[in-house]
């Protein structure tokens, strides 16, 4: 017998499915919400996150949740730690991060423009690496 | 610790999770001969199993590729990774430790501090904390 690929005629034919890639949104921001809002600020900014996260699950293009990263740091470099806080690039700190599926980097940024992030910051997405 | 009945109980460690993220002046591929690039994998292959031996991971973490988009206000959007200063975002892990002290003496093995690359050790808040 050679290379006969036997199809089961009674099953019907699997959809070709769309690969996509995952994308992670760094989120850095100018100073962290604890610091900048008052706690009713913050609480209303994480609702409209929220809603907005949950569009993005009933799009069915959560990867992760990602995580928030809280005011407290240390940045290691040599060996030794250099700085008791979060590492500062320029005026922004890395605020969290989450992970999206998308058909592109193109595509991924285009959904991060709609992201309400709470304060002044920028995007930042990377594809990632897929297996280790 | 005794309970009220006088069985010893035993004392659980509360961990928390960090994350933990490194960078690095350039992307490893652009500037390591495949030699290089193989010992540094190992190197990490060495770490990251270490901590998972010792419970100490909290998931694998993330490998970050080279290419990017930065978003800034105004949905002004430019090509390539966060470039403000001269390092970028290579990776992130999540660690277990039961203070930042303890998650910062973690980071400290990490490879990327031999090939002139930075840890950032920051806490994670729990959903739904405020």
């Amino acid at each position: 017998m050679s290379n006969l690929v036997l199809r089961d005629r009674h099953q019907p034919k699997k959809p070709k499915i769309k690969t996509m890639n995952e994308f992670v949104m760094l989120i850095r921001l100018e100073g962290l919400p604890e610091t900048n809002f008052s706690p009713e600020e913050m609480q209303a900014g994480m609702a409209v996150w929220e809603k907005w996260v949950n569009d993005i699950i009933a799009r069915d293009i959560l990867v992760s949740r990602g995580n928030r990263l809280s005011n407290d740091g240390r940045t290691i470099r040599d060996g030794k730690v250099v700085t008791n806080g979060p590492f500062v690039e320029t005026k922004e700190i890395l605020g969290g991060y989450l992970i999206i599926r998308a058909n592109s980097i193109d595509e991924a940024a285009d959904i991060a423009k709609s992201a309400p992030i709470v304060g002044s910051g920028s995007i930042e997405i990377r594809g990632l690496y897929s297996g280790k | 610790m005794r309970s009220s009945l006088g069985y010893k109980t035993k004392k659980i460690k509360i961990m928390n999770e960090f994350a933990l993220i490194f960078r690095n002046d350039f992307h490893p591929e652009t500037g390591y001969s495949p030699e290089k690039l193989q010992d540094i994998m190992k190197q990490w292959q060495v770490w990251m199993g270490g901590m998972a031996a010792k419970g100490q991971l909290a998931n694998l973490g993330t490998r970050l590729g080279g290419e990017g988009k930065t978003l800034k206000p105004s949905n002004l959007v430019t090509n390539g990774p966060y470039a403000e200063i001269k390092e970028m975002i290579t990776g992130v892990i999540v660690v277990k430790a039961g203070d930042i002290d303890g998650a910062t003496e973690i980071a400290k093995g990490c490879p990327i501090l031999n090939n002139g690359g930075s840890v950032e050790v920051r806490n994670i808040i729990p959903i739904g904390a405020n």
